[in-house]
């Protein structure tokens, strides 16, 4: 690998909690190439959500350095992370965190917009119909389900075309049908786009998919494990 | 169930204050408002009363005007009372032997006085040692300022008339103060004399404007039964009688008025208030959603948890209107020292139920009437949305019951306002423009969100995220626009209103009379004298424009043949005694506009030129009679013209003139003006005090000073109860700010997310700020002006120009400390990493 799109060493995250400070990640280091997808699986509790908060730059690492598209996340201010996340990075949050005073389409035009898109509005309303959302464009997210929520968010990530998509359980509240067709759009992106995936998932199938699982437990990395076989223990 | 439901409740609150800051502030400041007006007024009124006696100098006072008791009448006075002290009012000259001469209240008091209370000097003597004569020369005392102006020092000598006069001390305390000459009776400094020394000074004599009283000392007398017996013997003498029981009319009526329209402030900042009461309840609510919720999923009754929460809001009430009246109980002490030394007694703050009851009584009906409708609207809401939607939005419209509770709070509140004011309609008035503002803003809020979406549906923000963001908040699921525009509304709109109506105030006297006023309003010329001060101030170039008029004092009796306040009602012209003129030919500048003069020689029966103006008002036209008693005698006169005249100018302008031969007779004075530059003033005064002596000049450009002063006190007053409503208002605002700092930065960490950077977030933070502060600026600035109207022109019945400027600028700054608070509540989280904010769900 010699242009890794995801460097990270000796990654390390400290929480102040309630109880004293949480070590959530105790040393995490690895590399993703371009146009790889990897899986990203462990108990609950175990720090993977913490990890692609690291991964957006929306956490600011306790110790150790990561580098993203080969720049230091470290080094950059709140304006240069949010201007590289526009241009390169698409998110998707275990509980969506859609705007709730935007209606879908407006919630998917929205890093368009930010982008100078012209034709915003447009893509947007081709997102949804590919997320299969194309009749509920004008609700709000308080009015729609959680699957639906779940798939307006990965369409807001997926709209602007990203270089890099980090998934927080992207197919967690939907069922096996919708499921698959979301898979099949995250991989298109891959496929189509040259984009780089990183999932957590606990559904063996969608591990099953990725070029490399990466298990976590307590903080810290296990030893990678084949897609197939990681995919049986996938969901624990 | 209420012991279940006060378990609950007091689990709830074990919480801590922190979601009620606000809602504690709000009311503690409303009800501290109501309640400091509420103590100083009584302890006023207190004072009035215990000190009755002192301030009108007896048990009760008999009053004459131009003449004095004449032996019988005196006789029957001593008869009746335990002491009688004579004591006589009127203004005159001040003069120096150099000239220099300033105008003075004259009070000439008798051996007797004070029959009660004590006068102070400065230095400390007896009333004995500052007023009996001396060497042959009579002292005399006054207030500091005629002693500055006049540059006296104790031992110097003065003429008041022809009479030389001692200066021997400073009054520093005239106990009498609300008796005859006192509140009320015009302008100038005090001047203190022995009324026998006055007998040589020639300033008393017919036609002279003065007023006698005559204070009995009535030990264990009933005043009322005095009062009746004094008006039986008096009737038809002119006699006014005035007694301890209401000392001082005058000056209740004013304390009245005053504290009516502070309460008034008061109850708009407690208005102001309700609207952040109801802000922070809602915002309250919204954090208990997820109780509510589980409170319901396990099985609590809706009444249950509406006991629940009711409960904690009347503990809150009940705490903030608590310390409300402590702090309004507090207050008046702070204020004691500055009132100290205007009144002539001292202020005693005991509390006083009355004010302590009306401040408890508006903070609880407020804050349940502000309380009840976001609380209903949340609780009526079912669990299943409740937990679908844990946070703001679901609200369900409130039962019929609620909407009975809050119409009978309603009721309840107006009265409360009708009870406790001295001027019901007027508090009513006031509630219901609160009412009417708050739904007015209402619904500009809910337009603009309205607006709002249709922009953004419309494509208006398309390309734009940050209108779009900001069109959003503004008109999104859970707009704050209602909310904003309300409270930022109506705060701006009450300080808008002050603004007009203390601007209009003083722009009444400030510009519109010096441009054409006269520099001197001249009293007391005698008949003979009339030649020789006219052909004076002929000679002199610097004098512009002289008018004369003999001047009497008449009380307009009858009109149409039927008794005057009957017909007129409380019409000024038929309040008192008017200044009654006469001329032959028309007075130079008089426009007739019906009817004709008399012809010069006439000599018929009494014919009369009416103003014009005030015969529309009265309903009087050419051919009606009326009548006037001039100096007890009734003269009934046929209006023959009408003429324009002007009041406003400061100039001559008599209501009433008759022809020449109806009143020639009758003894009298003249008055004029002397229209001059100011640099002539000086001289005009030094000149025609030295030739006649016994003349009264009164400068105009004093007077309107001394207006605009009396006027600037009400008007701190006023800003001081405005300061409260701008504290309630700013409460309120930073309050608003700070409930919606958790929403702002969610929004500000997913816009990082998405790209956006701080620079683009600030931008749309601030653009939704100022679209809704406009949005109630506009509001403002119109509910100011007509507040303002309706205080100026309908109540005060003075002239009403909008200040725009002032307007304009009361409102800029709320928008501005809008945008403010919004910004520095936003600053947080712009500056902080998105992840803190998002990892919660
Ligand atoms: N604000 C915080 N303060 C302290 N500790 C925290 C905080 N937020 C999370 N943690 C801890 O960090 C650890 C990792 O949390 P994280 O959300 O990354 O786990 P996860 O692997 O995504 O779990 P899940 O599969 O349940 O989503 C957990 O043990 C959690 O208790
Ligand atoms: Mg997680």
């Amino acid at each position: 690998m010699t242009d890794p799109v995801l460097a990270l060493d000796d990654l390390r995250l400290t929480l102040a909690g309630g109880a004293g400070p949480v070590e959530v990640l105790r040393g995490i280091s690895m590399q993703v190439g371009r146009g790889q997808s990897v899986g990203l699986v462990g108990p609950s509790g175990s720090g993977k959500s913490s990890l692609l908060m690291l991964m957006g730059g929306l956490e600011r690492p306790t110790g150790g350095r990561i580098s993203v598209l080969g720049r230091d996340l470290a080094a950059m201010d709140e304006d240069a992370l949010a201007r590289f996340r526009r241009d390169n990075m698409g998110i998707v949050f275990q509980s969506f965190h859609l705007i709730p005073t935007l209606t879908a389409l407006e919630n998917v035009a929205l890093p368009l917009e930010l982008a100078g898109a012209g034709d915003a509005m447009a893509r947007a309303r081709a997102e949804l119909d590919a997320v299969g959302l194309g009749a509920r464009t004008h609700h709000y997210p308080a009015e729609m389900s959680g699957g639906e929520q779940q798939r307006v968010a990965l369409a807001r990530a997926m709209a602007p075309r990203p270089a890099i998509l980090l998934a927080d359980e992207p197919t967690g509240n939907l069922d096996a049908a919708n499921g698959a067709a979301i898979m099949d759009l995250i991989f298109a992106l891959r496929d189509r786009h040259g984009a780089t995936l990183v999932l957590v998932t606990h559904a063996p199938e969608l591990a099953a998919r990725c070029d490399r699982v990466v298990r976590m437990a307590d903080g810290q990395l296990a030893p990678e494990e084949a897609p197939a076989e990681a995919a049986t223990g996938a969901d624990q | 169930m209420s012991a279940l439901a006060l378990r609950l409740a007091a689990r709830e609150l074990r919480g801590g204050l922190a979601g009620f800051r606000v809602f504690l502030l709000c009311l503690i400041l409303g009800v501290g408002a109501i309640v400091a007006v509420g103590q100083v007024r009584a302890a006023l009124q207190d004072g009035l009363a215990r000190e009755g006696r002192v301030i009108l100098g007896g048990d009760a006072e008999l009053e004459f005007t131009y003449r004095h008791a004449d032996a019988q009448e005196r006789a029957w006075m001593e008869d009746r009372a335990a002491a009688v002290s004579q004591v006589t009012a009127f203004r005159s000259m001040a003069r120096l032997p150099s000239g220099d001469a300033a105008l003075a209240r004259v009070k000439a008091v008798d051996a007797a006085w004070p029959l009660v209370g004590e006068a102070q000097f400065d230095p400390p003597m007896t009333v004995e040692a500052a007023l009996s004569a001396r060497d042959g020369v009579p002292g005399a005392a006054m207030e500091r300022v005629l002693a500055e102006r006049l540059e006296l020092a104790p031992g110097d000598r003065f003429l008041l008339g022809d009479t030389e006069f001692e200066f021997r001390a400073v009054l520093l305390r005239e106990p009498d103060s609300a008796g005859v000459g006192g509140f009320g009776s015009g302008f100038g400094p005090r001047l203190l004399v022995r009324e026998a020394a006055l007998a040589e000074a020639g300033l008393i004599g017919p036609g002279a404007l003065y007023e006698v009283a005559y204070r009995l000392l009535l030990p264990g007398a009933d005043l009322a039964a005095e009062k009746s017996a004094a008006e039986t013997r008096f009737h038809d003498a002119g006699m006014r009688w005035r007694d301890a029981r209401r000392a001082s009319p005058g000056s209740e009526r004013f304390l009245d008025r005053m504290a009516t329209f502070l309460v008034l402030v008061g109850l708009a900042g407690l208005g102001v208030g309700g609207v952040g009461i109801s802000a922070a309840v809602r915002a309250w609510m919204e954090r208990k959603t997820a109780t509510i919720a589980i409170l319901r999923s396990l099985g609590a009754s809706a009444g249950l948890v509406r006991a629940v929460f009711g409960l904690q809001i009347a503990a809150m009430t009940a705490l903030g209107v608590t310390l409300g009246l402590a702090l309004g109980a507090g207050l008046p002490l702070l204020a004691a020292p500055l009132l100290a030394p205007v009144l002539p007694f001292d202020l005693d703050f005991a509390l006083d139920p009355r004010a302590l009851a009306e401040g408890a009584v508006y903070g609880a009906l407020v804050a349940a009437l502000f309380a009840l409708w976001p609380l209903a609207r949340r609780l009526g809401v079912p669990a299943a949305a409740l937990l679908r939607d844990i946070g703001p939005g679901a609200r369900a419209w409130p039962g019929a019951g609620s909407v009975i509770a809050a119409g009978g709070l309603l009721g309840a509140l107006a009265g409360a306002a009708a009870f406790f004011s001295a001027r019901p309609m007027l508090a009513l008035g006031t509630v219901a423009g609160v009412g009417v503002a708050l739904a007015l803003l209402w619904a500009v809020g809910a337009g603009l969100a309205v607006l709002a979406r249709r922009a953004a549906r419309g494509g208006l923000a398309d390309g734009r995220p940050v209108l779009r963001t900001a069109l959003a908040a503004v008109g999104g699921p859970r707009s704050e626009a209602r909310a904003v525009v309300m409270a930022l509304g109506l705060g701006l709109t009450v300080l808008a209103a002050i603004g007009q109506i203390d601007g209009g105030l003083r722009r009444a006297v400030a510009t519109d009379l010096p441009a054409r006023a006269p520099a001197y309003f001249v009293l007391d010329i005698q008949p003979d004298q009339l030649a020789p001060f006219s052909e004076r101030l002929a000679g002199d170039p610097l004098v512009e424009k002289v008018q004369t008029a003999p001047m009497l004092r008449g009380v307009v009796t009858r009109l149409k043949g039927r008794p005057a306040r009957e017909v007129a009602g409380d019409h000024w012209v038929v309040r008192g005694d008017r200044g009654v003129s006469y001329a032959a030919a028309p007075p130079p500048d008089t426009r007739i506009v019906a009817g004709e003069w008399w012809p010069e020689d006439y000599t018929g029966p009494a014919q009369a030129s009416f103003a014009a103006a005030q015969a529309e008002e009265l309903g009087l036209a050419l051919g009606d009679t009326l009548s006037v008693n001039i100096l007890g005698r009734e003269i009934e006169a046929t209006i023959t013209s009408l003429r324009e005249v002007d009041f406003s100018s400061a100039g001559l302008g008599f209501v009433l003139i008759l022809n020449e031969a109806a009143l020639r007779g009758a003894p009298h004075s003249a008055i004029a003006t002397i229209y001059a530059p100011p640099e002539a003033e000086a001289g005009l005064l030094r000149d025609l005090t030295r030739a006649f002596p016994n003349i009264t000049l009164i400068g105009v450009r004093e007077a309107i000073g001394q207006v605009a002063r009396a006027l600037g006190q009400v008007a701190q007053a006023s800003s001081l109860a405005a300061g409260v409503t701008l504290a309630s208002g700013l409460v309120v605002l930073i309050g608003a700010a700070a409930a919606g700092e958790a929403q702002r930065a969610r929004e500000a960490a997913l816009l990082k997310v998405l790209g956006a950077s701080r620079r683009t977030i600030l931008a749309s933070f601030a653009l939704r700020a100022a679209l809704m502060g406009a949005a109630a600026g506009v509001v403002a600035v119109a509910l100011g002006l007509l507040a303002g109207w309706v205080v100026i022109d309908r109540l005060m019945e003075a002239e009403f120009r909008p200040a725009l400027g002032p307007a304009l600028w009361v409102v800029a700054g709320g928008a501005g400390a809008n945008l403010a608070a919004g910004l520095v509540f936003a600053l947080r989280p712009l500056a902080a990493r998105p992840a803190g904010v998002l990892r919660a769900p």
